[in-house]
């Protein structure tokens, strides 16, 4: 019993990851809270939708979600933060955050508008049901491809980051935005760059999501926003591998208090646990140096 | 007259609200803390009120004004934790206090309805009274923002090393704007409660902290007219874009880019710093050099 918690808390989790990896490559590099990651997480699930329904196959659909995310998170950079750019960071800090609420329900709109505000489906057979029983545990085919895919994308991330010219690049701008510019990267590049990589992250999270709760609606994102600050939290702002097991120990925590707690208290549970991460090691169980913004006033 | 403005009276009710807890949130940003715990205070002061006032029959006054100390108290409460944490770690930690308290409330069924709501609340507070308490907490916060006390709260949000160097306490001014905040919020909390019929939780949870967070923002987080204008164009504008109701998240989402690119300190501040600059402009100063 206890085992098929864990295993089911370690297949929730990986999308947790993805969500939350997103989210935090955005902040580790640029310092920007993108309250609009939720709106491009669903947006993903709605693309990845749509293909499927247009008759693509589910591991042609994926990419199209993520291309389709990526594209729409770019968007999102364009239209609510390349503007503040000119702003001091104390107050491009708050303005950035209320301008991606902005854009983030201008998706939300157009999603309800396409949606007609239903729930959608994927149709029947989209993935194969069967499960299969390994050492006493059920696993289905879709947890499976869920765990694999979440595996797969970290590692692809990773390598991009720290094995390529581009990841270099990337960090480079990280560590110090005007250093960067002055040895000739290219700073709008680095976004784009970036806000692409996000986004496919989510649209992939949303697609695996829609799979596995087989619903799609256009509020699908929010408590995902409000779940991933956990995770994030948990691993450090902005530090990629703190992400990942921040997802991981979400699911797992996720699973097995919704198992042994009533389910009002899961929230509670959940949330009490970030604010005494907060309290006791605000800059997660991993990071050694606090990012710069965590003692910068507003 | 009045048969002009009495379709609309529900309007200015959630204005007149609205304005209380954008108040109870510009507070704080103004002391120079990031806390968007403003929902929750709101939530323990309507939840105070209803109950007192319901389950066990006390008049409604009492129950406010136990709703606004409550709200005072959970604020002194909050302001330690958070004074340990600066930017978004604070609203991160807010938002977690406020999505605790809506989870308890849920749980709770027996004290507050649970997911059920909480109903037969009776209708006592007319827009009249809302107004009253709305006017009377701006004086409050204009008298104060004149004083010694809006001059502690401005240095201790623009530096607070340097606010320490002349003398101000920053952890005193620090729990007294918490305190200010938790109150205003319990107050217009309570005041909800009671004009509204029924409570629910959700009424508090993420959506209406992003609401007031969003009004103060647009309106403007610096002055004490900044977060009423905010308010009052959020509340306005579906009602002006009737015929696009369908799109109307669409006109608010667009709105809040817009306002942010082009006036990135609200509607009202950055008119007002605009015609500020010019007055100096004109008096021979040099224009620019009072930016913010």
């Amino acid at each position: 019993m206890i085992a098929q918690q864990i295993l089911n808390g370690l297949v929730l989790g990986g999308v947790y990851a993805l969500f939350a990896l997103g989210f935090t490559l955005i902040f580790g590099i640029h310092r920007i809270m993108n309250m609009a990651h939720g709106a491009v997480f669903m947006a993903g699930a709605f693309i990845g939708l749509f293909a499927v329904r247009l008759g693509l196959p589910l591991w042609l659909a994926l990419p199209v979600a993520m291309i389709g995310a990526g594209l729409t998170s770019i968007l999102v950079e364009v239209i609510a933060f390349k503007p503040l750019r000119k702003l001091a960071l104390a107050d491009a800090e708050l303005a950035s955050i209320i301008s991606s609420i902005g854009a983030g329900l201008i998706i939300l709109s157009v999603a309800q508008y396409v949606s007609k505000t239903q729930t959608m489906r994927f149709p029947f057979g989209t993935v194969p049901m069967d499960a299969i029983k390994v050492m006493g545990l059920r696993v289905t085919s879709l947890q499976l491809l869920m765990l694999g895919l979440a595996i797969l994308m970290v590692l692809l991330l990773a390598y991009y980051l720290y094995r390529t010219p581009q990841g270099r690049q990337i960090r480079a701008v990280a560590g110090n935005y005007r250093a960067a510019q002055l040895l000739g990267v290219n700073p709008n590049a680095i976004f784009y760059q970036t806000f692409f990589l996000s986004g496919a992250l989510a649209g992939a999270a949303g697609v695996m999501v829609g799979l596995a709760f087989n619903s799609i609606q256009f509020l699908m994102g929010e408590p995902f926003l409000l779940k991933a600050f956990v995770a994030i939290i948990l691993g450090g702002l902005g530090s990629v591998p703190g992400a990942l097991v921040g997802g991981l120990v979400l699911g797992l925590l996720q699973s097995l208090s919704a198992a042994y707690l009533p389910a009002l208290l899961v929230d509670a549970v959940i949330f009490g646990l970030l604010f005494v991460i907060l309290m006791v090691r605000p800059d997660g169980l991993f990071v050694q140096n606090l990012p710069e913004s965590a003692t910068k006033r507003i | 007259m009045l048969d002009l403005i009495a379709p609309h009276l529900p309007l200015l009710d959630l204005i007149f609200i609205g304005t209380g807890y954008a108040l109870s949130q510009a507070i704080v940003f103004r002391a120079g803390t990031f806390s968007v715990a403003t929902s929750g205070f709101a939530a323990l002061g309507a939840y105070a009120a209803a109950i007192l006032t319901v389950t066990h029959g006390f008049h409604p006054a009492f129950g406010v004004a136990i709703g606004t100390l409550l709200g005072l108290l959970a604020g002194l409460v909050l302001s330690m934790p958070l004074a340990r944490l600066r930017g978004v770690y604070q609203a991160i930690a807010s938002l977690a206090f406020v999505e605790i308290l809506v989870a308890l409330i849920l749980y709770f069924e027996n004290l507050t309805g649970g997911p059920l709501g909480f109903h037969n609340i009776p209708r006592v507070v007319t827009p009249w009274m809302l107004f009253i308490a709305m006017v009377a907490t701006m004086g409050l916060l204009i008298l104060l923002g004149k004083g010694g006390v809006g001059r502690a709260f401005d240095a201790m949000r623009q530096d607070p090393a340097v606010a320490a160097s002349l003398g101000v306490n920053p952890s005193k001014y620090h729990v007294l704007s918490f305190a200010l905040s938790g109150a205003i919020a319990g107050l217009f909390g309570g005041l909800d409660a009671l004009r509204n019929f029924s409570l629910t939780a959700d009424q508090f949870g993420f959506t209406i902290l992003i609401a007031t967070l969003s009004a103060v923002v647009l309106g403007g987080r610096r002055t004490v007219i900044g977060p009423m204008v905010g308010v009052t164009i959020l509340v306005l504008l579906p009602e002006v874009f009737r015929p696009l109701a369908d799109y109307r998240q669409a006109v608010y989402g667009l709105l809040l880019v817009v306002v942010m690119a082009f006036l990135p300190f609200g509607v009202y501040d950055s008119l007002i710093m605009k015609l500020r600059n010019r007055r100096l402009a004109r008096a021979g100063m040099v224009a620019g050099a009072v930016a913010t």
